[in-house]
């Protein structure tokens, strides 16, 4: 077998030429340029995500400091209103003995005068028993029997006052 | 009863492992029946030749050298039009987002070869010979693969295809070579001394002889040993051809089709490259 080279080289190479020429206009065009918009996209992507997480960062941090001081808010606001209510239950416990404490003077006032109403009815009324044992005695003439009658009818009388 | 039937099973199992020597004997039978009935390749080719490709060069002028190999030739065309195909298929299915399987591919090939030039030259100056290159691989792979195919012939089996690609690289180094460096390319000839100037002629012509011979002789060689294989055992292709030394034969082709694609595009990249480098 000897090697035989004739005008078919030359063919050859208009055909690779041809072909590489076609191939450029109708694979390897859209082929790289989709290659490239894919690493375009993949680099924006890749861009997009950094930024978006370093502004959720921010914002997270953001909301963290919010949070701390709505807690702290919150914390204070409980400290006073705790401190508001025991100041307010001591008023009330206060108020409480004062009332009771002036209830008390009442009653022990309304007690005393009672009392000394009851002494001067007591006293009203023995005088007039007084008058009346007086008038009968007068009335009667007075002997020992009626004497004695007399006295027993007054104590009676005094203790029917009872 | 029992002891007949365990010498039966006994019987059998010995019968069984003679199988895999009888069947290397059938085997060796047939090779020597083939041998023996002669071989002949032209005839084997003559019988492969399905598609009624003619055998006689078309003649396009006076003298042998203006003739043409039809065989090459149509072959040549045909994986043109798969080449076409297959990228035009990708191509139009090309969608950033959710990538076809052919366009995956394509990808990979860029991607690779892309890697392959940029680690031997400037980018920038890679980026023009990228898509030559990238069609070196392909349509090489192309052709090789064709001859896989039973009654296709791989059009890379012929030495006129192989040294077209080659002097298609060989005059790429010298265009590189004064486009990016003008006419002080040529001083490296007789560099450091003008006594090496036959030397890197020399250099220079066996490049391209190199790389057209290494594919040819590669596929051309494949291309005997299928159809010697074909042709070998019983004589004749239509029955019993070979069958198991040609699969095995075929699934190796693939992978020296895959091989040679991948050096003929590796060393055009690295003959450019030295063309195109500041330092010699």
């Amino acid at each position: 077998m000897e090697l035989k080279f004739n005008a078919t080289i030359l063919m050859q190479m208009v055909n690779f030429l041809l072909l590489l020429v076609l191939l450029r206009l109708v694979a390897y065009k859209p082929l790289l340029k989709v290659l490239e918009e894919r690493q375009k996209y993949v680099a924006n992507t890749i861009a997009q995500a950094e930024n978006q997480r370093a502004e959720a960062e921010k914002i997270k941090a953001e909301y963290e400091a919010e949070m701390r001081r709505a807690r702290e808010q919150a914390q204070a606001i409980i400290e006073r209103a705790t401190k508001a209510g025991e100041e307010q239950a001591l008023n009330i416990i206060a108020q409480a003995k004062a009332e009771a404490e002036r209830l008390k003077e009442g009653a022990l006032a309304d007690i005393q005068r009672e009392r000394e109403k009851a002494i001067a009815e007591l006293r009203d009324q023995v005088a007039s028993l007084a008058i009346l044992v007086a008038g009968k005695v007068i009335k009667e003439g007075l002997d020992v029997q009626a004497h004695e009658r007399l006295v027993q009818d007054a104590v009676k009388e005094v203790a029917q006052l009872q | 009863m029992q002891p007949v039937r365990e010498e039966v099973i006994g019987g059998l199992q010995r019968f069984r492992r003679l199988i895999p020597i009888g069947l290397v004997l059938v085997a060796l039978g047939l090779l020597v029946a083939g041998c023996g009935e002669g071989f002949d390749l032209e005839h084997t080719e003559h019988q492969l030749n399905f598609w009624g490709v003619p055998h006689e060069p078309w003649r396009i002028g006076p003298g042998p050298f203006w003739e043409l190999n039809p065989n090459t030739l149509i072959w040549t065309w045909v994986a043109m039009g798969i080449s076409l195909l297959l990228g035009i298929v990708a191509a139009r299915g090309a969608n950033m987002r959710r990538p076809t399987k052919l366009q995956s591919m394509f990808e990979m090939i860029f991607e690779w070869l892309r890697g392959l030039i940029n680690e031997v030259m400037d980018p920038k100056k890679g980026a023009g010979i990228f898509l030559l290159i990238v069609t070196y691989f392909y349509f090489i792979l192309i052709c090789n693969l064709m001859g896989v195919v039973p009654t296709l012939e791989a059009p890379t089996a012929d030495n006129n295809t192989t040294f077209g690609f080659a002097l298609i690289t060989f005059f790429m180094i010298y265009i590189w070579g004064i486009k990016y460096k003008g006419m002080k390319y040529f001083k490296h000839y007789i560099e450091p001394v003008p006594v090496f100037l036959p030397i890197t002629i020399i250099e220079d012509l066996a490049k391209p002889l190199t790389l057209a011979f290494r594919l040819f002789g590669n596929m051309k060689g494949k291309h005997i040993m299928t159809v010697a294989l074909l042709g070998l055992i019983t004589g004749t292709m239509y029955w019993a051809g070979g069958f198991l030394a040609s699969v095995v034969w075929l699934a190796f082709c693939i992978f020296i089709s895959f091989i040679q694609a991948f050096v003929f595009a590796m060393l055009s990249i690295a003959y450019i490259s030295m063309a195109v480098a500041e330092e010699h």
